[in-house]
């Protein structure tokens, strides 16, 4: 398998650059020169053309400008200097987005995944019934429906009609007067005390399935060390003075999340039921009653273990969808992140920080597909033993 | 590395009846009306014996197999009749009662065994499976270990295999893992359905010979399903042949195929070439096996049949015993001439 | 036995089909194609989903071809300030109505309030309340049948377009984009995935790394981009989300799809009775996998529908007039957290845009039942 993950790594490495360069491509195709937008925009100094012509290299011929376009966008980390809010660097306005984003796909993507599938692996179970049809039609409706205008839905109904959340944002500026902390900071201890305790669960787990042999025991074992550690970190946060400010970040977040993991969810639980249905035609289906293997047993571990894979292998194909409504996501509830910078930039005709948001949407993407792809390795032993 | 493997027929002292099929009836229910898969069929089989059922393609052996195992689709009825097992009855047991029997009381050795495999699971876990859920005893995980290999060896495999994954094998290996898996929990029945279809012929003959050898060995008790006669000849004592969800003939596989009393077992030896035996001209079967959502009237054969006269139109007939251990259900019995020239 | 070996001596004749057939071959291809949509229609119609799906898609068939209609006879007459009422850009509802001045406004139609009555007004006098006084139609305007001079089935949107004709010139705007963007990714898709499945080698490693890089880049991001660099209508919006999109994952199910027939022995017959390279492509090999293309040409219309509203919601394109245009109006103008009160500015649009998808969604799951047997329930 580490033959197939290296292979793929390649792979995708290659692509990143391929799709560097089609930026390029599409910034040079771009009408007008770049550097006759500085003449326009009042922020910039006219002397600063002339230097921004030589920075930008825009006198040498195309293939050195490729060349520094790609060094540039990957180990350079030097996207240019935004126009709109000169002179603040594009990394530096990016990268303060990019967290937020990747945190709202992570979420939405692995809350949808789970859930969606062990609905879809549950109705498919129940054919025929009424759970079933309310289910499928729930599902259609919420995949179907206008990605935009449900998020305003959303967006009205918890703000305006229930009034239990705020208007979007991130934060509550009234709150935040006279922090000590920025919200950046604050956000980006949340996410990382996130990804110490699952690494920290993950390191758990493994220890325990290494000692313990019972199945049931290492089961509980598993629980004990989830809780406990959830519990660990709840009581780190609660002690900490930044907990109302956490707590604020937290309350901005719960309804773009939902809204977004509410239409994959149902895309997912469509997607599995299919694939259930499929598996559940199969030969060794019957082998595992005709064995006596308990139906809720033969439900999950033999038809979900084996509908799980052309699940993955879809969802792979529907990452840009959840990304497109990430986008959509950001710009309805006005959550900063990289979508939003995108839109942003684009209606501000700030090239460098669109260029630089559509980089790193992309190698989101990129990394995405990597990690389905060797996910899908890992679960089908027909790749993972023998690459 | 041989190992004493505790592995013996449960079924008791050997000729006495064990399953006993009687009057079975079974439908299956269609858009377009019931489907009369199984009907009829009684016969009995005894400890250690092996006996095999013959027929063309939808005759309804296969009906008869999952209908035994209770693993028949949801749109099934068994109209009528019973199965016995050591005298219990296993048609009137609950689900979760004949989950318990399956595999320990009776395992199934399926058609195209290639796919009886979950592709995402090791051949040896799979296994453990079986065991796990009917083994009497609790064994440790080594003690499956060991079992598992001597079942292996015991099918002609080397024990390492059994980490492996079912792509990594070959089909012949696959089917003879099955047979391993099927006798884990020492069934007192085994049920073989096509258990060499799909496999090339030097393989067929080993996978016939080891079945037949474990058969003897054990003094395991097995329904032999095939279209094939050739195949059926080979491994059994007993033999029943069905056509169109009927068993039409019953008895000795010797005395069948020496001396089959139904037309329709006649035309179907007639119609294999014998290398050994004289040149003669081979019989087809002319016509199509009836459509079995209206069959015909009277004697489901008769449109077919060469000795079919007014009475077999009208009125079906009965599996009746008609010498020592052989029954058949025609009319016009005395009427099937000898087949000429088959040596056995 | 011997007369099997010595070669005829004699011209034998040459068995022509035409002379025992009698019907002429098309006929015969016709009767069978009939047939087999029978067979199918028969298996498609078992699931009522999908006959939901075509009856919503008639029904938004009917509105796009209604609109023109209604154009050129009923609302031709509406004229105001030179251009008709009901023109999906131009028109606006700049009526003057009659309105009582009230404390309280409920009714924007026939009440107005006192302050902007005084607005309105010359400046001397003061309105009071109870007085009647000339004033523009307020938008947007809920729906009113009766009473004034341009009937508004549903309302007007804030500049004073009327929302109902807007709708039904989006359900135009909608089957075209859908046309344009599904017939061009699939046939580019059926294409791609046909040649790297029958040529194999490096063609298809080529194709199959292009199909890749195509699914790694997010279309969505991608397409804002350059929908602010060039200015995007569309047709051209239709052509780009068919390449982008016909490149892509459904070119790799296509090409798996036409590997499973090019093994099939009737393309080996094929090949040895003396068929090219390219007539057994189109003439063997697409037929039997158009089936899935149109299948994934019912997926493909709801992503491209999805994809212009979404543009359009964001204010990036320069259509006439669709249905995320409605929308985006309605956000822009400030209306979103207004809700119900001016639910015709975005329900309509936002249902449409739904129904259209889930129709051709709907659609698409009842062929996958026909073109998938396995999915079928017994």
């Amino acid at each position: 398998m580490l033959k197939y993950i290296a292979k793929r790594f390649g792979q995708i490495f290659i692509l990143f650059y391929v799709f560097l360069a089609l930026l390029f491509l599409l910034l040079d195709l771009q009408p007008g020169d770049i550097s006759q937008q500085f003449v326009g925009n009042p922020n910039i100094p006219p002397e600063a053309k002339e230097i921004m012509v030589r920075q930008l290299g825009l006198d040498q011929p195309k293939i050195v400008q490729l060349g520094n376009h790609l060094w540039n966008y990957s180990f350079g980390m030097d996207m240019g200097v935004s126009w709109a809010s000169y002179p603040r660097e594009v990394s530096e306005i990016l990268f303060t987005a990019l967290p937020r984003t990747v945190f709202l796909f992570l979420t939405a993507t692995i809350l949808s995944f789970w859930l969606g599938f062990y609905t879809g692996k549950l109705v498919a179970w129940r054919r025929g019934t009424l759970i079933e049809k309310t289910t499928m039609i729930t599902s259609i409706f919420f995949w179907t429906i206008f990605y935009p205008w449900f998020a305003i839905l959303m967006l009205w109904f918890t703000s305006s009609v229930l009034g239990w959340f705020p208007v979007g944002k991130f934060i509550s500026v009234e709150t935040w007067i006279g922090a000590p902390y920025t919200a950046q900071s604050v956000f980006m201890l949340m996410l990382g005390s996130m990804a110490l305790l699952s690494t920290l669960y993950g390191v758990a787990r493994y220890a325990i399935d290494r000692s313990v042999d019972d199945a049931k025991t290492r089961r509980s074992y598993h629980r004990i060390a989830l809780w406990s550690l959830v519990a660990l970190v709840l009581v780190l946060w609660g002690i900490n003075a930044r907990r109302t400010y956490a707590l604020d970040i937290i309350w901005h977040t719960i309804v773009p999340v939902l809204t977004l993991t509410l239409v994959n969810f149902a895309g997912t639980t469509l997607l599995t039921r299919s694939s259930m249905l499929e598996t559940l035609r199969e030969d060794y289906i019957l082998t595992a009653r005709a064995k006596g293997v308990p139906e809720s047993t033969i439900r999950d571990r033999h038809a979900a273990r084996n509908a799980m894979l052309p699940v993955t292998t879809s969802l792979v194909l529907q990452l840009a969808v959840v990304i497109a409504g990430g986008v959509i996501t950001e710009q309805i509830f006005s959550w900063p992140g990289l979508g939003r910078a995108l839109l942003g930039a684009i209606t501000a005709e700030d090239i460098p920080v669109a260029m630089g948001a559509l980089a790193l949407i992309g190698i989101l993407s990129l990394f995405a597909h990597l990690v389905a792809d060797i996910t899908y390795a890992f679960l089908d032993p027909r790749i993972r033993v023998q690459g | 590395m041989a190992q004493t493997l505790d592995i013996e027929s449960r079924g008791g002292k050997a000729g006495t009846p064990l399953l006993e099929v009687q009057d079975l009836v079974m439908h299956y229910r269609t858009k377009e009306g019931d489907v009369s898969a199984v009907e009829d069929v009684t016969f009995t089989l005894h400890s250690g014996e092996s006996i095999g059922l013959v027929g063309e393609s939808g005759c309804g052996k296969t009906s008869v197999a999952l209908t035994l195992l209770r693993l028949l689709p949801d749109n099934s009825l068994i109209k009528a009749g019973d199965v016995k097992l050591d005298g219990e009855s296993l048609l009137e047991l609950d689900e979760e009662q004949m989950r318990r029997r399956r595999w320990r009381d009776i395992s199934m050795v399926f058609q195209g065994a290639m796919n009886s495999w979950n592709p995402v699971y090791r051949i040896g876990d799979q296994i453990r499976e079986a065991l796990r859920l009917h083994w009497p005893e609790t064994l440790t995980y080594q003690e499956e270990t060991d079992r598992i290999g001597a079942l292996f060896e015991l099918v002609g495999l080397n024990p390492v295999t059994m980490e492996r994954y079912p792509h990594e094998f070959s089909g012949g290996m696959r089917q003879r893992a099955v047979i391993a898996m099927a006798l884990s929990c020492n069934p007192k029945v085994i049920i073989a359905d096509e258990p060499t279809t799909a496999l090339d012929v030097i393989v067929q003959d080993q996978i016939l010979r080891e079945l037949k050898k474990i058969q003897q060995e054990l003094g395991m008790s097995i329904i032999y399903i095939s279209h094939d006669i050739a195949v059926i000849a080979e491994v059994t004592e007993r033999m029943g042949v069905m056509y169109a969800g009927k068993l039409v003939e019953l008895g000795s596989t010797v005395d069948v195929f020496h001396r089959p009393k139904h037309p329709y077992s006649y035309l179907l030896l007639k119609s294999t070439p014998s290398i050994t035996g004289p040149r003669r001209k081979l019989a087809p079967l002319e016509g199509e096996p009836p459509n079995l959502l209206n069959p015909p009237s009277g004697c489901r054969f008769h449109p077919r049949c060469p000795f079919a006269t007014d009475r077999c139109k009208v009125e079906e007939p009965n599996l009746v015993n008609v010498a020592e251990g052989h029954a058949v259900a025609c009319w016009n019995w005395q009427e099937v001439p000898e087949i000429g020239g088959l040596q056995k | 036995m011997a007369d099997i070996l010595t070669p005829p001596t004699e011209e034998r004749e040459v068995f022509d089909p035409k002379t025992v057939i009698e019907e002429p071959l098309w006929r015969i291809r016709i009767r069978l194609g009939w047939r087999a949509f029978r067979k199918n229609w028969a298996l498609f119609s078992e699931n009522k989903m999908g006959i939901v799906g075509l009856l919503i898609i008639a029904l938004f068939g009917i509105m796009a071809l209604a609109h023109p209609v209604l154009m050129a006879t009923v609302w031709q007459e509406h004229q105001e300030g030179g251009k008709n009422v009901y023109d999906i850009r131009a028109g606006a509802d700049s009526i003057i109505v009659t309105k009582t001045i009230v404390e309280e406004v409920t009714d924007t139609l026939t009440e107005i309030s006192q302050i902007e009555a005084m607005f309105l007004g010359t400046g001397v006098n003061i309105p009071e309340i109870g007085d009647t006084i000339e004033a523009p139609l307020a938008n947007p305007a809920p729906p009113v049948l009766s009473g004034v001079p341009h009937p508004h089935i549903l309302g007007t949107d804030p500049f004073g377009g009327d929302v109902f004709s807007q709708l039904l010139f989006g359900a135009r705007a909608a089957f075209l984009l859908g046309a344009i963007a599904a017939l061009s990714s699939v046939a580019l898709a059926t294409l791609v995935g046909t040649i790297a499945a029958y040529f194999g080698g490096v063609i298809d490693t080529i194709l199959m790394r292009l199909a890749d890089l195509v699914i790694l880049i997010p279309l969505l991001p991608l397409l804002i981009v350059v929908s602010g660099f060039w200015n995007v209508e569309l047709t051209m919006l239709g052509i780009l989300i068919g390449v982008l999109g016909g490149l892509g994952g459904t070119a790799i199910i296509l090409k798996s799809q036409a590997l499973s027939v090019k093994v099939k022995p009737f393309i080996d017959a094929a090949r040895i009775a003396g068929g090219g390279h390219w007539r057994i492509i189109t003439r063997h090999i697409i037929p039997n996998v158009l089936p899935l293309s149109f299948l994934y040409m019912m997926f493909a219309v709801t992503g491209a529908i999805f994809t212009e509203a979404a543009l359009s919601f964001l204010g990036l394109l320069n259509i006439q007039q669709s249905w995320g245009i409605m929308i985006n109006i309605a956000h822009t103008q400030g209306y979103t957290l207004e809700g119900l009160k001016v639910w015709w500015l975005m329900f309509p649009a936002g249902m449409s845009i739904t129904l259209f998808s889930a129709g051709f969604f709907l659609v698409g799951r009842a062929m996958d039942e026909v073109v998938n047997p396995r999915l079928r329930k017994r």
